[in-house]
């Protein structure tokens, strides 16, 4: 499997140098090597001089600066009274004004309400500092440069100004934010990780979903491999082609780095991927109702087949199990309680965000024990880890927490408890739930937990795609 | 195209629907059967579902009007006088006292409960009381006491620009996680037969959706095809007996969950103890109520977890309050030890289209890889 792929690199990079523009895999120095068989590689595109491109456990290949921090952008959203977030092509409204009440811009409630924990609430620019260029930079591909308001030159990718986070802290996190698409709704405007685009043939793209870079046909359909197909030979025949589709390619299709072209039948061809030749399955839907955001993975676990994957997310801790719920498959404790993970932004016209443990943690008392955090303990009490417990990624880990703060503590600190985290924030159960599968904390809190509140860790949902 | 491909999908089903008709014809063992029985079973999807409240006599069962939302009674609590407020103190405070309902939730706000002696339901208890409702037909004994809690609200009664209930009822329709069905079995009369048993299943297919439509475009044709979700959809099967008088199926009761899923990316269910089938049976059609006692922490669930704080708002529902009165007005249940009541008496105004349940293909079992394999490994011929 690894003289696989070796191999499988080593086409990469014939195909990188046998082809021309931006059809080239990607070149970079990797400072964070997600602990994964496959990473993704994604097209070259020519940037500044500077900048480069970084794996990532969720998003698989990232842009990053100098420091090999990810590089995120924020794209406006409208909100039921107004449209926070940048705009392509203009200034960013991310500065250096510390912002202390609420503008009135997503809820109800008018503007003018004076901010939580303004002691430790930074500006945006201090949680968000922008990627500066410097007075002499030049546009280059994609990548512009845009006037700040205070007449700072910073870069822009697709029109969009660029920031890094201060949640991220070594290269391959994306503490700040996910590529995966927006909540549908009024969720607050998220920042998202900017990177080059998968090396794909046209007739396919990848999407980030719960478990991984999932690659999809042009129809938007999740795209397998069998266990019965040998490397280059396809045996899904006469049967199995009732519920399988071979995913074809045109007559004038060609093997580029890890895409390959195989002949099943006299002038019919089908795409393969890492050597194997890809289907999709009959009964899987692109969700065409408002609002489901995925398409569905209805073989996920057929006997057989799998999903393919540019880049699968690391595996969670081994102390983590997955259990069958009512819509679909979610993460859950040792016990088999689902887990939960909390998602804020506060209502500021900077949208930051109250999720992590070094932020406000006024929001989550309010919405999971009205200010108390024994209630809140309760209703959603920290998934708690075994003290010597350790992960080997950046996406699942530990975190010493004082439950009575909901902030970082030492492992000496009277009181303080060790748990699970996703991406640097506690991963919790609810106290309703009372057998596996149970989900009765999903879509806790305001906005159904979009801005303030809790989530299951859904990573499958064969209904709304929720996972996808 | 888009005409053509309509044509096409509507087409294949409706042709299985007839072929199956035809099975169902030569097959019914008796005479007054339709052909849609066969082997004694007759299935029914659920495709419109709305909480029972009457909205014809507006100023008899609202004679105070329709309560204030969310939006209002925060103004009324933090006008708009000068005074610097926090986050903390206003909406945090709300919102968790939304998010956690209690008796102590500060809410000094009137709250208007239907008056009205007519709406639709059922005699849950045996007895008729004072606080029972009667119903067009008659009946007397009527427990809704869902209805007295909710009935004045413009969620649930309209009109409104994006009520509640319009979008639940679409919702039933649209989104494959509420397909609720029933399979009536042992049946040897669609008009008389005392003793039938109802199953309810999610089904996991898209409805057969007629070519022409009504004015909504929402005409269901009876005759489709829906998989049971035997993975996902466990906590929605149920069984009850049942008997069918006069052409209406009358079950006894069962404690049953439904789905209810409201805005997309919510999974909300609800629990409904003693839950209840009263329906008119027709070869194409079940038409009538479901009733039984709501399971209040569900109900709130439901409310906080489907539907997001705007839509409170707009359909002027004051959560809060409406928490309140259910609580004070929850009739069944009680639990053992506080001798509180869990439940409150319900009815929800329900049609569903007749359908043919098919099992669901299961993924084959590990054991069969290889045989599995093999025979796709075969030439296709």
């Amino acid at each position: 499997m690894r003289l696989l792929g070796n191999i499988r690199k080593g086409i990469a990079v014939v195909a990188l140098l046998s082809v021309a523009g931006s059809f080239a895999a990607a070149q970079t120095v990797q400072k964070y090597r997600p602990p994964v068989a496959d990473l993704e590689i994604s097209m070259n595109e020519p940037m500044p001089p500077g900048f480069g491109v970084q794996q990532t456990d969720v998003d698989g290949p990232v842009f990053t600066d100098a420091r090999g921090m990810t590089i995120y952008d924020w794209p406006f959203r409208n909100q039921e009274l107004g449209d926070p977030g940048d705009h392509k092509d203009n200034a960013s409204k991310c500065t250096d004004v510390k912002t202390t009440v609420t503008s009135g811009s997503a809820e109800i409630y008018p503007a003018g309400y004076i901010l939580p924990d303004l002691d430790i609430r930074p500006s945006c620019t201090q949680a968000w500092p922008p990627v500066l260029a410097s007075a002499d930079a030049k546009p280059v591909g994609k990548w512009t440069i845009s006037e700040r308001p205070d007449g700072k030159k910073q870069w822009a990718y697709e029109g969009m100004p660029l920031y890094t986070s201060n949640l991220d802290t070594k290269p391959g996190q994306v503490n700040g934010g996910m590529r995966r698409p927006i909540l549908d709704g009024q969720p607050p405007p998220f920042r998202f990780p900017v990177g080059p685009p998968a090396l794909t043939p046209p007739a396919f793209s990848v999407k980030s979903i719960a478990t991984g870079r999932v690659l999809m046909n042009a129809g938007g359909l999740v795209v397998y491999s069998f266990e019965g197909d040998r490397p280059n030979v396809s045996n899904c025949k006469g049967e199995c082609l009732k519920e399988w589709v071979p995913v074809l390619a045109a007559a004038t299709a060609q093997a580029q780095g890890e895409w390959g072209v195989i002949e099943r039948a006299p002038g019919v061809k089908q795409w393969t991927f890492r050597s194997m030749p890809v289907y999709t399955y009959i009964l899987d839907k692109k969700r065409g109702i408002v609002g489901a955001r995925g398409t569905s993975l209805m073989a996920n676990d057929m006997p057989g087949w799998h999903p393919v994957y540019t880049q699968k997310w690391p595996d969670p801790p081994k102390e983590l199990t997955v259990q069958d719920s009512h819509i679909g498959q979610v993460m859950a404790d040792k016990n088999g309680m689902t887990l939960y993970t909390y998602l804020c932004a506060d209502d500021a016209w900077d949208q930051l965000s109250c999720d992590h443990p070094t932020q406000t943690q006024t929001y989550r008392l309010a919405i999971c024990g009205k200010g108390s955090a024994d209630t809140c303990n309760k209703i959603f009490p920290y998934a708690v880890a075994p003290k010597d417990a350790t992960t080997n990624n950046l996406l699942w880990g530990v975190a010493w927490i004082n439950p009575k703060t909901g902030r970082l503590a030492k492992a000496d600190d009277p009181g303080a408890i060790h748990v699970w985290t996703f991406r640097e924030r506690p991963i919790y159960t609810h106290g309703s739930d009372k057998k596996p599968g149970d989900a009765r904390g999903d879509s806790w809190g305001e906005e159904n937990g979009l801005r303030n509140g809790y989530h299951a860790m859904w990573i499958r949902d064969d209904f709304f795609g929720l996972a996808s | 195209m888009e005409l053509r491909m309509r044509a096409k999908k509507i087409a294949l089903p409706t042709f299985a629907a007839l072929t199956a008709l035809v099975i169902g014809a030569a097959s019914a063992s008796a005479a007054d059967l339709p052909p849609v029985v066969k082997d004694g079973k007759i299935s029914y999807v659920l495709t419109h579902r709305l909480w029972t409240v009457q909205s014809n006599d507006e100023k008899t069962e609202c004679p105070k009007g329709m309560n204030t939302g969310p939006r209002e009674q925060f103004h009324q609590l933090f006008p708009d006088d000068g005074k610097q407020r926090t986050v903390v103190d206003t909406y945090l405070k709300r919102e968790a006292e939304q998010a956690l309902p209690s008796k102590d939730s500060y809410d000094p706000f009137p709250y208007l409960e239907a008056q009205g002696p007519i709406v639709h339901g059922m005699n849950l208890d045996g007895k008729v009381k004072k606080s029972d409702f009667g119903d067009e037909e008659g009946h007397k004994g009527i427990d809704n006491q869902m209805y007295r809690a909710i009935g004045c609200i413009i969620n649930f009664r309209g009109p409104s620009i994006n009520p509640i209930w319009w979008y639940e009822n679409e919702y039933v329709r649209r989104y494959v996680a509420n397909r609720l069905m029933i399979e009536i079995s042992g049946v040897d009369s669609l008009e008389n037969d005392d003793d039938v048993t109802v199953k309810s299943y999610r089904g996991m297919d898209e409805l057969l959706i007629d070519a022409v439509g009504d004015a909504t475009g929402q005409v269901i044709t009876p005759g489709g095809t829906q998989r049971i979700d035997e993975r996902w959809g466990k906590m929605f099967q149920a069984t009850w007996k049942a008997k069918i008088v006069n052409g209406v199926l009358i079950t006894e009761a069962t404690d049953a969950t439904i789905p209810i899923f409201g805005r997309y990316l919510t999974t909300a269910v609800l629990p409904i103890r003693g839950m209840r089938f009263e329906l008119k049976l027709t070869p194409q059609r079940a038409n009538g109520v479901i009733a039984g006692y709501t399971d209040i922490e569900g109900f709130q669930r439901y409310i906080n977890q489907s539907w997001p704080q705007h839509y409170h708002s707009n359909g002027e529902m004051p959560t809060i309050s409406m928490f309140h009165a259910i609580d004070r007005l929850a009739d069944g249940y009680p639990d053992p030890k506080t001798k509180k009541m869990t439940a409150i008496s319900s009815a929800m105004d329900v049609k569903m289209t007749q359908v043919f349940i098919v099992p669901a293909e299961k993924p084959q079992p590990l054991a069969a890889l290889t045989d599995r394999q093999q025979a796709a490994a075969q030439p296709a011929k």
